[in-house]
């Protein structure tokens, strides 16, 4: 497809004061996507990515969005790249060090199979191979002392097998690093001043926390992705240098925050889910807008459905995840927005399987073929078939008019693969598919908020993305969210989030022991030595100390469980003097999301971690977010059938196009509202009301 | 009810939610459980039971050997109090060896679910106790010689009646379980789990219906029927028969039990008949009649729908016949206590059985025990220790591919192996080695999987229970593949003697003393002459097989 630039969303003028100029480029698997603030102005563009250079994807994004490099101050980027290399196993000829005995930790796993009756599952299959994997004789115990000096002869005769071997990067791991790294920091030295080519990484420097085989995983996956994506970052930079780009470059990061393109270049494994948490960030931004204390955000694309819950504006996290999924996939143990991900798109295949049973995806039709009413010849029904059918959406509007919608295609597809096998009429099998659609992904929704103890009757639900807005206000009936906002440019919201996002580095060190027998001065070397490392990165990465937030936080749990839960912690004296203020929000925190506390147990701590976070200098798109909203020129509504809950009986619907909708205008359900690249569907009964920035604020009856 | 009322729409969603449901009572358990039989281990199941006591939904992930078996706990309860005897607030317990069949650390907790004031079902799981009392202390103990001396039994007890705790009750557990704390955390997390799941599906029946949400589980019982007999269908007609054995009752060293099964395939319904099993032992390794169930149901849900929720509609083209008195059906006062041992030799025997029938569906033997061990004594404060850990072995040989290593048996899913870090954190023991075993896996044209080595160094005074089995019968190939390397364990003392150690009930481990674990390997499927060079010599570079055993 050839790029679509479009510099005027609106005229939506921000102070001429501005004068900052940043742009968010976010290179997908298929399109490379451009949102800016540049003059005042939000300015999008939309083009193919380029797979055999992705940097030429920046610089075709920039052209169509008529974004001048020297006039930027900043660019902010996400890119699939580091989870590509995972996926594609396309990463640098890599070597794992371990501590003797351990050479297999990291191919044995944790033994688990999680395809539980499947005789021939697999398992997660080891990035770095046994041959190129190395035992150093050394130990170190859980405390931290050293049992067996670290063998230096043999690192350095390892040296030469490294370099025999043409390795470009060597991960290493040692038992209980998290409590002392001095021998994986020596051979670190050893390593880099042998080869100052090699790319090493060491465990301690990713993640400071128990639990070998994960920490291992994590240390190897940096390894292996590293060399590429500090050659693909460079010459980004190389690039944007000669185009006269001024100003700072920052990258995107899985946990929801952003880096500068040096530390992306040493920890690449932390840009893994890059593209996805940016339209959370976005979303989590707008609840804070709004002043929303619970939100889940909510978007849907082509093939896949993401939600996330949002308090207080701040996305949840997860510490740690498995890349390329579940039973067979690389474990991460970093932070990471959790996101709920469910293979229901707009592209997601209905079909019936041999006993008669009728499903949706999560088999997608993507972008080519794609949908059967798309006339490329696609046979098999999709989501965007039904909801075509239905009425709901305008095959003249589609991608703002650039594409036609073939309605017989879609009918043809329904009757031949649904209909037809389950005696169905077409409009009934349509209307079934976007049920069980509607229904799988509410039922992941309110996963999302029960998992943490949240009732969906105490949220809002923030949908974006293409099929988002289609999809949100079924979803919020079904679980009974009162409220759906669909913020301006819905479908391009993803990338608006990046320009939002805060710099964010975490850390953890494992801390094990009692709540009130800890050992003061152990306690304050802990929270010490990660405010160090804090400051560290911060300075680094040019951040200066009263710009910077320290969080800390506890890992905490009754003694005898495993999961724990991170309670906020001020001051290092909570833990090892009275903690009483501690175990009240533990207990109620644990009451809250499992239905139980038990406040005469002994609580410990397992982990403490620092989240230290420095918010944008400017707020840019914040501004635009909140400005008044100021229609285009009325345009008629129209009218068409429409059917919603009962296939026999179609709803004459007003069709309303949004741009042209003034603030405060309230549009009663049963409604369509159109814009270019998103349809909003408005349930009889439910009323829509233009908000004075021009979000759609939809009340959803109970 | 009619089946008519289930439009295949509804059928769906209601597919759906009844999964979704079990899954979110699994994930308030195992979050909040204190033992690692529950959070690592997920020696658990949570489920929808309808008031027939059958299975409406169960949780993905759980233990594979909790198949579609609650309902026979919750009919005792429907027995005794009759349906009318429940009241919303109500809170059962029931762990009876002889209604159960499985050993007594399996405690079922459920509650009534209500809608309105009419009973519509029951949530309900089953959790893994850490202790519960008795001689049997961790994995693997033979201590036992009836079912009395294995711990407490509750049979259909209210725990909670009508929101209010039964403290007499609360207190007898307390006081008769070594570790209380954890014990009754558990319960607090499996009450609370049922309590989730009882509300949801009344919220599930409030919106469709009784009649229709009944309806669609019928239906969705019918789908997982047809699917199952599909399978079975394709399997040629006949009666097939393997055996195996066991190395021996902990109790008679020189005696192997016999593992008999014969498999009846007639048209799409099949039956496995263990009418030749060996007698019930003097000893704890039997089950009651859950157990010889549960190996048939493993057998069968991998052969026919692996990839489909459980139900109760899954095994309805299974048949089994167990007579009573068979070490799968042991008759009370049994002792039941290693009520799982048998389980991965008799599903692996089922399998065996059809290979020949159906060699593309069916890999070489895996590893075929539960691998684990169990370490506990006193800290030098007092306080009592128990390490537990699962460790996996190597899987067979498949028609396509080699066996998977280090992974755990067919009777344990996501079940984990507890990290290193984490041991010495918490107990007083360095881990030396933990790496794959070497030439472990049965040659072939396809390779068995690597078995596990691992080394502890104990710093402590403790007692250690040690379980092996299947070291005279080791995991077989099929096809012309060669036998998996089989368990062995090694004791060598801090004063340098070695002993080899098969079964032992807490031996006495001294400060110093080492303790090495080597896991069986898969076996191989399909002649080794046929195996490609290119593979054999991967083997050789990588170390999995030494150039010795590779010629």
């Amino acid at each position: 497809m050839r790029g679509v630039g479009n510099d005027n969303v609106g005229p939506h003028i921000l102070p001429r004061s501005v004068l900052m100029n940043i742009v968010g480029v976010d290179i997908g698997g298929t399109f490379t996507d451009l949102v800016g603030c540049v003059d005042g102005r939000i300015v999008t563009s939309k083009c193919s990515t380029v797979p055999a250079d992705p940097t030429r994807g920046v610089a075709e994004s920039l052209a169509l969005a008529r974004c001048e490099m020297p006039a930027l101050s900043e660019l902010l980027h996400g890119s699939t790249i580091a989870i590509n290399t995972v996926l594609e196993r396309k990463g640098a000829r890599t070597a794992l060090i371990t501590t003797r005995g351990f050479r297999d930790t990291y191919a044995i796993g944790r033994g688990n199979r999680i395809e539980a009756f499947n005789l021939f599952f697999h398992r997660p299959q080891p990035l770095i191979p046994r041959e190129l994997t190395f035992e150093i004789a050394e130990r170190i115990n859980a405390k931290g002392e050293v049992l067996t000096p670290l063998d230096e002869a043999g690192v350095h005769t390892l040296v030469a097998t490294l370099a025999a071997q043409k390795i470009e990067a060597v991960a290493v791991c040692f038992l209980h690093s998290y409590a002392n790294a001095a021998h994986e920091r020596r051979v670190g030295e050893i390593l880099r001043a042998a080869n100052p080519k090699l790319f090493v990484t060491l465990s301690h420097e990713i993640v400071r926390e128990y639990r070998e085989y994960e920490r291992t995983s994590t240390t190897a996956l940096n390894a292996f992705v590293g060399p590429r994506v500090q050659a693909y970052l460079g010459r980004l930079e190389t690039h944007l240098r000669a185009g006269k780009f001024p100003g700072k470059i920052s990258i995107m990061r899985s946990n929801g925050g952003v880096m500068s393109i040096a530390l992306a270049q040493d920890q690449p494994v932390s840009m893994m889910e890059s593209g996805p948490v940016a339209g959370i960030i976005g979303a989590g931004r707008l609840a804070k807008l709004l002043g929303i204390e619970r939100a889940i955000g909510f978007d849907m694309g082509g093939t896949t459905a993401k939600a996330s819950l949002i308090t207080n504006g701040v996305p949840a996290i997860e510490e740690g995840y498995v890349i390329g999924g579940e039973a067979s996939g690389q474990p991460m143990q970093l932070p990471v927005v959790d996101i709920v991900e469910i293979g229901a798109g707009g592209g997601s295949i209905a079909w019936v399987d041999a006993t008669g049973g009728l499903h949706v995806g999560p088999k997608s039709a993507g972008a080519d073929p794609g949908p059967a009413c798309y006339g490329k010849g696609s046979e098999d029904p999709v989501v965007t078939d039904a909801n075509l059918v239905l009425g709901r959406v305008n095959g003249e509007r589609f991608l703002n008019g650039a594409m036609r919608l073939d309605r017989a295609a879609a009918e043809r597809a329904l009757q031949e693969k649904l209909a037809g096998p389950l005696r169905l009429s077409v409009k009934e099998a349509a209307l079934g598919i976007v049920q069980i659609a509607d229904s799988a992904m509410s039922l992941a929704v309110r996963a999302v908020s029960v998992k943490k103890g949240v009732d969906p009757r105490q949220t809002a639900m923030i949908a974006f993305g293409g099929a988002g807005p289609l999809h949100a206000v079924a979803i919020a009936r079904e679980i009974f969210v009162p409220k759906v906002i669909v913020p301006k440019v819905p479908g391009t919201f993803s990338a608006l989030g990046m320009l939002m996002a805060s710099w964010r580095q975490d850390f953890v060190r494992t801390l094990y022991g009692l709540l009130g027998a800890l050992d003061a001065k152990v306690v304050e070397a802990v929270f010490a030595e990660l405010a160090e490392a804090g400051k560290a990165q911060a300075a680094r990465d040019g951040i200066r100390p009263e710009q910077a937030d320290f969080a800390f936080l506890a890992d905490l749990r009754y003694v005898g469980q495993e999961h724990t839960i991170a309670i906020p912690v001020r001051d290092a004296k909570l833990l090892s003097g009275d903690f009483s203020s501690l175990r009240a929000l533990f207990d109620a925190e644990h009451d809250q999301r499992y239905g139980q506390a038990a406040p005469d147990e002994r609580l410990e701590i397992v982990n403490v971690r620092l989240v230290v976070t420095a918010a944008r200098p400017d707020t840019l798109a914040e501004q635009w977010l909140s400005e008044a909203w100021q229609p285009e020129a009325p345009v008629a509504d129209q009218w068409r059938d429409v059917i919603f809950t009962d296939a026999a009986k179609p709803v004459r619907t007003r069709i309303a196009w949004r741009p042209s909708l003034a603030a405060g205008a309230r549009i009663e359900g049963p409604a369509v509202i159109e814009e270019p690249n998103a349809t909003t569907l408005i349930h009889p009964g439910d009323v829509a009301t233009v908000s004075a920035a021009g979000h759609l604020i939809i009340d959803v009856k109970s | 009810m009619s089946r008519n009322e289930a439009h295949p729409i509804t059928v769906e969603v209601v597919r759906n939610a009844i999964v979704a449901y079990a899954d979110e009572m699994a994930n308030a358990l195992s979050k909040a459980a204190y033992n690692m039989m529950i959070y690592e281990v997920r020696d658990y199941c949570c489920g929808l039971i309808d008031t027939q006591a059958r299975m409406i939904s169960q949780n993905r992930g759980g233990l594979p050997i909790f198949l579609a078996d609650l309902g026979v706990a919750v009919a005792d309860g429907i027995e005794r109090y009759s349906l009318d005897g429940f009241a919303p607030g109500d809170v059962i317990v029931m762990n009876q060896g002889e209604v159960c069949g499985q050993h007594l650390n399996n405690v079922v907790v459920y509650s009534p679910c209500f809608h309105g004031a009419e009973l519509v079902g029951f949530a309900a799981n089953r959790a893994h106790w850490v202790d519960i009392g008795g001689v049997r202390q961790g994995f693997g103990s033979y201590g036992s010689s009836d079912i009395y001396a294995e711990g407490i039994q509750m049979r259909s007890l209210k725990i909670y009646e009508a929101g209010k705790r039964n403290e007499t009750l609360w207190q007898i557990i307390r006081d008769n379980v070594r570790y209380p704390d954890a014990a009754l955390g558990d319960l607090r997390a499996q009450i609370a789990s049922c309590q989730l799941g009882a509300r949801r599906y009344g919220e599930l029946i409030a919106r469709y219906g009784r009649e229709t949400v009944e309806a669609c589980i019928a239906r969705v019982w019918d789908q997982a029927e047809a699917a199952a007999r599909a399978v079975v269908e394709k399997i040629p007609d006949g009666t097939y028969e393997a055996e195996s054995f066991l190395d021996n009752d902990g109790r008679t060293l020189d005696k192997p039990l016999r593992i008999k099964v014969k498999v009846q395939v007639r048209g799409s319904q099949m039956t496995v008949d263990y009418s030749e099993m060996n007698p019930q032992v003097p000893g704890p390794l039997n089950s009651g009649r859950s157990g010889g169930i549960a190996g048939a149901r493993v057998a069968f849900k991998a052969l026919t729908s692996p990839d489909l929720d459980v139900n109760e509609g899954c095994f309805r083209p299974l048949d089994v016949v167990l007579p009573d008195g068979t070490m799968l059906s042991a008759k009370p006062p049994s002792a039941i206590g290693l009520w799982s041992i048998a389980l991965p030799t008799v599903i692996d025997t089922i399998l065996k059985a059809l290979a020949p029938a159906v060699p593309h569906m069916i890999p070489a033997a895996h590893k075929g025990d539960m691998g684990g061990c169990s370490f506990f004594g006193f800290r030098d404060d007092g306080s009592r220790f128990l390490l537990m850990n699962i460790f996996g072995g190597g899987w067979g040989g498949r028609p396509d591919e080699d066996g998977e290593s280090a992974s755990v048996s067919v009777c344990q899913g996501d079940v984990r192996n507890t990290p290193v870090e984490l041991q010495e954190i918490k107990y007083p023991v360095l881990v030396e080695t933990h790496a794959l075993r070497p030439d472990s896996g049965g040659a072939g044209q396809h390779r068995g999987g690597l078995g596990v080595e691992l080394t502890y160094k104990l710093l402590q005074r403790c007692k250690a229970n040690i379980n092996l089995d299947r070291t005279r019968d080791p995991p077989w190939g099929l096809h012309g593949g060669g036998a998996g390397a089989v368990n062995e364990c090694f004791i060598h003392r801090a004063d340098g003697t070695e002993t080899a150690v098969k079964k032992a009930t807490e031996i006495e481990i001294a400060p110093g003393d080492r303790v090495t674990f080597l896991t069986a390997g898969g076996g191989g499927y399909g002649d080794p002459g046929k195996r490609p060079n290119d593979a054999v010599e991967r083997d050789i570079a990588s170390g999995v097989v030494t150039k010795r055993n590779a010629s």
